[in-house]
């Protein structure tokens, strides 16, 4: 029976094929969407403020998994190729203490840079990646324009995204 | 990377930005922007996985935001600045950031070295923040602090119903119509109570402190000590009171409230000391004085201070 979300997926179907083409699903696409349906009638979710933002939103994070897993396996089977994959680690083994050390002065490393960034960035940034927050509010807070909150955001973004490169190319 | 491919990425960073927002709402907008280019969504998801990936590195932890701190010119102690308002002010102005991620409503407060604040919960009670401290409130239950390092001063404002509780480390004190300090760091705690009454650990050992009466809980275990009631957050008014406290514990009140870097040497780290000590921001005058008192001498050393046994009459 289709009622609330149900009806509005139904109704929204041609635009959520859409975006998941356009996302790069291609011949996929009709099978997301069925996954989606099926997890719109198993699950009774109850009314939700904006549900047509929030059914993009699951297609979006169905996509992402997707290539998460994607990139996950191809690490795997470079592993594998490159000999390494003989034996699982297990996963509740603790860190060994070099690794933590590295850890540790990386947490160090990603700290010096955010505070570099200046107080007003660092602070943008984490309230919005860290903590959730979304960035009309966080204008509101600071009392400074939403451009603003925004600009700060790309600084840090491409400052934090560029030294995380630079730590898995270590 | 050449131009084109440096602008489709700042371009997909900030879709990464926008599609984050929860409040984001364009998918149509987003939509039409991967469909001009097929290459577009691969370069959006490499970048929401670099995205997720950033979590590893940037761990949830306070910010502060400056705010202008008491100069530290020569003029002396100058008492804490109060901030009024309680927990929206407090948002607005301090060193505030939320500690923990479900929690919207539990926010941190942080002081740096040297730096001082006060907060007023709505509730009337006045919680006064010595330097090098962070706290955690709650939006939504003024009835509630926890401090997580550092050293803070209460006025609680006494409701039999709803009593006020602090969290210290794995304790939790309940006041009973109070003013009391807290000094914690590393895994001890110092409490001293100078007016009313604090419960330690109500649910637990249930020590009941009142005025006059002081605690420490430290590695060497728990114990209970008489100590003078205006002895008890006498930072606030620029002095530090000692009775037997070792030198160790007296360096690290120095740099919190002074905003310096202090060490000792082992010979005067083994050393105890009596007496009241004046707080100065004048460095080399606070020190000049201090630590003759202390029967210590302290010279320069790198951009802080070293005390050592020496040249002061000896007690």
């Amino acid at each position: 029976m289709a009622t609330g979300l149900s009806a509005i997926f139904l109704h929204n179907r041609p635009a959520l094929m859409r975006f998941l083409r356009a996302r790069g699903a291609g011949d996929e696409s009709e099978d997301l969407l069925q996954d989606m349906w099926m997890k719109l009638e198993e699950k009774d979710l109850g009314p939700i403020a904006d549900p047509l933002p929030y059914l993009y939103r699951m297609a979006n994070n169905l996509m992402l998994d997707r290539y998460r897993s994607a990139i996950r396996r191809e690490r795997r089977e470079q592993d594998w190729a490159e000999g390494a994959g003989g034996v699982m680690a297990d996963p509740s083994e603790d860190i060994a203490i070099d690794e933590r050390l590295i850890l540790s002065e990386r947490l160090e490393e990603a700290r010096a840079a955010l505070r570099s960034l200046g107080p007003r960035v660092e602070l943008v940034f984490r309230r919005f990646r860290i903590e959730g927050v979304g960035q009309r509010l966080i204008a509101e807070e600071l009392g400074v324009s939403l451009t603003t909150v925004e600009k700060d955001l790309q600084k840090a973004y491409r400052a934090m995204i560029a030294l995380k490169q630079k730590m898995d190319t270590e | 990377m050449n131009g084109a491919g440096a602008m489709m990425n700042e371009e997909a960073l900030g879709w990464v930005i926008r599609t984050r927002d929860p409040e984001f709402a364009d998918w149509e907008a987003f939509t039409a922007w991967l469909e001009a280019d097929p290459a577009r969504a691969p370069v959006y998801d490499a970048l929401m996985a670099a995205d997720a990936e950033l979590a590893e590195i940037v761990p949830a932890e306070p910010v502060t935001i400056a705010t202008p701190a008491n100069d530290a010119g020569s003029r002396g102690w100058r008492p804490a600045r109060w901030l009024a308002g309680g927990a929206v002010a407090a948002a607005l102005v301090g060193a505030v950031s939320v500690g923990l991620l479900n929690r919207p409503d539990i926010y941190t407060v942080t002081t740096r070295p040297g730096e001082t604040r006060s907060i007023a919960l709505d509730d009337g009670t006045h919680v006064e923040l010595n330097g090098g401290t962070t706290m955690r409130f709650d939006r939504h239950d003024a009835r509630f602090a926890a401090l997580d390092s550092g050293e803070a001063a209460f006025t609680v404002r006494h409701d039999a119903a709803n009593p006020f509780r602090v969290t210290v480390g794995d304790a939790m004190l309940e006041d009973a119509g109070t003013v009391f300090n807290i000094v914690h760091t590393g895994g001890a705690t110092r409490i001293g109570v100078s007016e009313g009454k604090v419960i330690y650990n109500p649910k637990a050992e249930a020590i009941p402190l009142p005025a006059g009466r002081g605690l420490s809980d430290d590695e060497s275990g728990l114990r209970v000590m008489d100590i003078a009631t205006d002895a008890v957050a006498s930072w606030r008014e620029g002095r530090l009171t000692y009775a037997n406290a070792p030198v160790t514990q007296i360096s690290a009140d120095i740099a919190r409230s002074l905003g310096v870097r202090l060490s000792a040497t082992p010979g005067a780290s083994a050393m105890r000391f009596t007496g009241t000590i004046r707080l100065d921001r004048d460095t080399v005058r606070f020190f000049g004085q201090a630590a003759p008192l202390m029967g210590l001498s302290a010279v320069r050393q790198g951009d802080g201070w070293l005390l050592k046994e020496g040249d002061g009459p000896p007690r």
